[in-house]
């Protein structure tokens, strides 16, 4: 299966998208290209999910989102982190943090002195 | 700002997000050297489904539920418009299944729930005395009855009794008409709580004898024989051949027990002669509880009251049983008095019948609920792909279930709004064609109660049917579907079992309103074919009553009926004519005491009291063509100057003479000085309604009547016996009529045939109307099979095909499929049979010599729904057969 394929979790998705306007704030399609860039190629993210996620994100307010001119003059939608955004954001690592803690802990051979 | 407002502008700025979307990813492709046009190719499969990505994300902030309701309800809109086919077939099936519903419930609403439009109608109270022994039950009292009720009870405020007749009027230069009388007491207006419109009403002074002659006339004929004139109160007004003064006019709509009294005349009563009035049994009374006290505690009350009764009137109580006491008064036994609520009382049988008709009704809204959700079944099946998509994209199953409520809701409300206009015909239909059968008819609208039950219906059956789709939102069958890519190879066991389950279900009540119908149809074959004692073929009659003050003395009335029966009798064309005072099959009980000579009355014998007093001209038996069965009828030798005589019927010979020859045994007629003798026996004639035992009955001359102290002596039924046309035979009856009297109207000009079918309206209307509903229900059901075997032929091609290489033979492939769709028949008739044995039990107050078990009609309904089902399944099963192998195996 290619890894493009990979199948966000959702709450996954929500982190990696306020992750990603930690850069700075971005439209649409300017995140699935930041995403995809970021993670070499392998997260594909899927029109179909990122803008129902960034539409529910808005209405919870974790970002923001406000109509601007492009570098090619076309009216883009952007958003940015709200305060909310970031705390959520920094609550959401955490909790990523341990996981994948938790997750290369199963997968790391145990140590003869841990036993 | 509106929720709907907001939505419409989030919606376009999502559109402009999408496009954005779409057009710099299109320009980034340029600059990366791709043709304009592949750079939107691909963009465009890169991107997916551009709707479904903007329903998806609106989704999200339809967290409101208005918003999310009306985005709900344009989806179903559209996707109900998108199939017109199926959209059309869905809503006038249930068009037809609510819009019968709404037409019964609204004649159920009017006559059994809407309250009569009296003030505080719930406190009006019928009062009719009953005679256990003799059988009779919601008879008359008599004026002293209602006299001494109305001074000793406690629990009425108001007492009224009253009695509907006809009288002759005449109307301002208009031909005389006859119309529906009441004679009532003054208290009667106050008892039920009407003020006049005009005028006022009777004050007790005139209802005391010789007071000046006074009417109330309804807001009807004040309107229709006097033009509405505001002066009518006051004017002099010609009734009966008599002056008397209108002193008011009713409002709208005002009567009393839906007889449809057009005028209101005082009931003379002189509390002195009150001993006089003992034993004439012919007023109603009605009354008005007084406040705070209930029909239970009235009812307490009245037992106190029948004890005593005998006793304050000075009747002998220490008399054996069995002889009569010597006053007649009511008493705890068998002379009772009964109360009955006034509503229940006008409605009476006919509430059975509306139930039942509802009942039918409701089994016939189920069949289509049936029917409406196999088809979404199959419908939702071939939108799995949609379906699956629909879910993957994040669309919650919530979401979906409740899209697919709206889209039958959507057809359910269409089908509401269509069924309500049928319904509005249907009622109109229904009234029209039953005005009399229907008690309270003018009071069946559609109104708002009626509106909230087919708003309730609608409601009830989108969310019936509209759960069957959602059998196809388990997850599991979604996976399935988005991996197979939307084959219909297996369909998920559940869901054939659902389709099977609604095949059974709405077969067994198709049996059920069949045998209901059946049972009910032969109820009516079995009136119809009741030998009523006469030959009604080549019969007409119809009805002349004199007035009192033109024919005071009873030789003008009899001259008047030989005159016009011998010049009926010389119109060519006439074989015989004569004139009876009760009309059969269905008239007026008499009931009147009559002594026997010679009986000796033992405890438990029947009372001397003859049920119907037949008054007769001497062509009577020869022109009705009924049998003489010992004696002989009268002949020409028999009128006023000759030894009175009398004829009496079978049952009248058994009960009083049992096996002894009853002829030149003699009778003395109740309040008459003189003897008759009794000269012939004639066979039974049906009296009271051809579905009654046939009472006794006592055939008089017409022209003794004068010694009998004569009953209804002015009143008379003309009838005719020829083969000329009704309408030929109606002018010439009106002319020679009017050249007898030019002031007599003539009323109800009809053929025998006709008088028999408006006794058996109520059973025929019934038969008719359950006939109807059964037809339907049997052909919903039928396409229903039908629907779900060509269905499970079309899934089933490939398995057929396999078969067919393999083999199997055309006969063999269609009794597969046969079997398949005749078991679930068979399953559904057993299932509907053992219904129908629980359920016509109800309706057993309606069948007439047929038992609510009837083997035949469970056979014979049994063996026509397997034939209709094999019909319904040879088309699919043919379809099958004809199968071809290797395009079956190639398709999908």
């Amino acid at each position: 299966m290619p890894l493009s394929r990979i199948e966000l979790l959702q709450g996954t998705l929500d982190m990696i998208v306020l992750q990603s306007l930690r850069w700075g704030p971005n439209h649409g399609y300017g995140l699935v290209q930041l995403i995809r860039t970021n993670s070499r190629g392998v997260l594909q993210v899927d029109t179909g999910s990122l803008y129902p996620a960034l539409h529910r994100l808005e209405r919870e307010q974790s970002i923001a989102a406000s109509w601007e001119l492009s570098e090619n003059r076309q009216r883009v939608r952007v958003y940015r982190l709200t305060p909310a955004g970031r705390k959520r954001l920094a609550a959401e690592r955490s909790r990523w943090e341990q996981l994948s803690e938790a997750i290369a802990g199963i997968f790391t051979p145990p140590t003869q002195e841990e036993t | 700002m509106s929720p709907w407002r907001s939505h419409t502008r989030r919606s376009e700025e999502l559109d402009e997000e999408i496009r954005s979307h779409l057009e710099m990813a299109i320009r980034d492709r340029i600059a990366r050297g791709e043709s304009p046009e592949e750079a939107e190719r691909a963009v465009r499969r890169e991107f997916g489904n551009v709707t479904t990505v903007r329903e998806v994300t609106g989704d999200m902030w339809s967290g409101q539920s208005a918003e999310r309701i009306v985005q709900d309800l344009r989806w179903a809109i559209r996707s109900v418009i998108r199939a017109p086919g199926f959209a059309i077939v869905a809503i006038l099936t249930l068009a037809l299944g609510i819009g019968a519903n709404t037409a019964i419930f609204s004649v159920l609403n009017g006559v059994l729930l809407e309250p009569l439009p009296f003030p505080n109608s719930h406190q009006l109270v019928f009062i009719t005395s009953q005679f256990t022994k003799l059988g009779l039950d919601h008879f008359p009292v008599d004026a002293a009855e209602f006299l001494e009720f109305r001074e000793r009870n406690k629990s009425f405020q108001h007492v009224g009794a009253y009695f509907v007749g006809a009288v002759n009027i005449g109307g301002d230069g208009e031909p005389p008409a006859r119309v529906t009388s009441a004679i009532a007491s003054a208290s009667i207006f106050p008892t039920l709580g009407v003020t006049p419109r005009l005028g006022r009403t009777f004050t007790d002074e005139e209802t005391l004898p010789n007071a000046a002659p006074v009417a109330i006339l309804s807001s009807e004929i004040w309107e229709s024989a006097f033009g509405r004139r505001p002066d009518i109160v006051g004017r002099q007004i010609d009734i009966e051949g008599q002056k008397v003064t209108v002193v008011g006019v009713m409002p709208p709509g005002f009567d009393i027990h839906d007889q449809k009294v057009k005028i209101w005349l005082p009931l003379t009563l002189d509390p002195a002669q009150r001993d006089q009035y003992r034993g004439g049994h012919f007023l109603l009374m009605v009354a008005r509880l007084a406040p705070n006290v209930t029909l239970a505690r009235a009812r307490n009350e009245l037992q106190t009251m029948l004890a005593q009764w005998p006793a304050l009137d000075g009747a002998d109580t220490t008399a054996a049983p069995g002889t009569p006491a010597k006053v007649h008064t009511p008493t705890t036994t068998t002379h009772r008095l009964r109360y009955d609520d006034l509503q229940a009382d006008m409605v009476g049988s006919i509430g059975t019948a509306l139930v039942v008709l509802q009942a039918a009704v409701a089994l016939v809204l189920l069949i289509a609920c049936a029917n409406m959700a196999n088809l979404l079944l199959m419908r939702a099946e071939t939108r799995h792909k949609e379906l699956a998509v629909r879910a993957a994209l994040g669309a919650g199953r919530g979401r979906l279930m409740r899209q697919f409520m709206a889209e039958s809701l959507v057809l359910s409300f269409a089908g509401a709004i269509a069924g309500l206009a049928l319904a509005y015909w249907g009622v109109h239909a229904l009234v029209a064609a039953n005005a009399g059968s229907i008690p309270r008819a003018a009071s069946v609208a559609l109104d708002g109660r009626v509106l909230l039950f087919t708003l309730a219906l609608a409601i009830v059956t989108g969310g019936l049917f509209g759960f069957a789709p959602l059998l196809h939102l388990s997850s599991a069958s979604i996976g399935l579907t988005l991996r197979d890519a939307g084959s219909r190879t297996t369909a998920g066991a559940s869901r054939n079992r659902v389709r099977r389950g609604l095949v059974v279900a709405e077969t067994a009540f198709a049996v059920m309103l069949v045998v209901g119908a059946g049972l009910l149809l032969r109820s009516f074959w079995n009136l119809m074919r009741v030998d009523a004692g006469f030959d009604r073929t080549t019969l007409a009659t119809f009805n002349v009553v004199l007035p009192s003050a033109t024919y005071k003395d009873s030789t003008r009335r009899v001259m008047f009926f030989d005159n016009l029966t011998s010049q009926l009798a010389a119109v060519p064309g006439v074989q015989a004519t004569a004139a009876m005072s009760g009309l059969p099959p269905l008239r007026q009980i008499n009931a009147n005491d009559t002594n026997i000579e010679g009986y000796v009355p033992s405890p438990n014998a029947p009372l001397q009291n003859i049920d119907y007093y037949q008054y007769v001209t001497s062509n009577y038996v020869a022109t009705m063509g009924i049998p003489v069965v010992a004696g002989r009828s009268f002949g020409p030798g028999d009128d006023a100057q000759s030894p009175p005589v009398v004829m009496i019927n079978q049952t009248m010979a058994k009960l009083f003479y049992g096996n002894t020859n009853p002829i030149g045994r003699r009778v003395q007629p109740g309040g008459s000085k003189v003897w008759f003798t009794i000269v012939g026996v004639l066979k039974d004639v049906k009296q009271g309604g051809v579905d009654s035992k046939t009472g006794t009955e006592l055939y008089l001359h017409f022209a003794q009547a004068p010694a009998t102290q004569g009953f209804g002596l002015r009143n008379m039924h003309v009838v005719i016996r020829s083969k000329l046309p009704p309408a030929t035979l109606a002018a010439t009856v009106h002319r020679l009529v009017a050249s007898l009297d030019p002031t007599l109207p003539i009323v109800s000009f009809r053929t025998m045939d006709e008088v028999f079918s408006d006794a058996v309206s109520r059973p025929r209307f019934l038969a008719q109307l359950l006939g109807i509903f059964a037809i339907v229900a049997l052909a919903l059901a039928a396409i229903g099979t039908y629907g779900v075997l060509a269905y499970s032929v079309t899934v089933r091609r490939r398995e057929l095909g396999i078969r067919m290489a393999l083999g199997s033979s055309e006969n063999g492939l269609l009794s597969l499929v046969l079997r398949q769709g005749m078991a679930l028949a068979a399953i559904g008739v057993v299932v509907g049979l053992l219904g129908a044995l629980v359920v016509t039990r109800l309706a057993s107050s309606l069948l007439f010599g047929v038992k609510p078990t009837d083997p035949f009609t469970f056979a014979g309904v049994a063996g026509f729904m397997l034939l209709v089902a094999l019909i319904a399944c040879l088309v699919p099963a043919r379809r099958a057969t004809r199968v071809d192998p290797l395009v079956a195996l190639r398709a999908e």
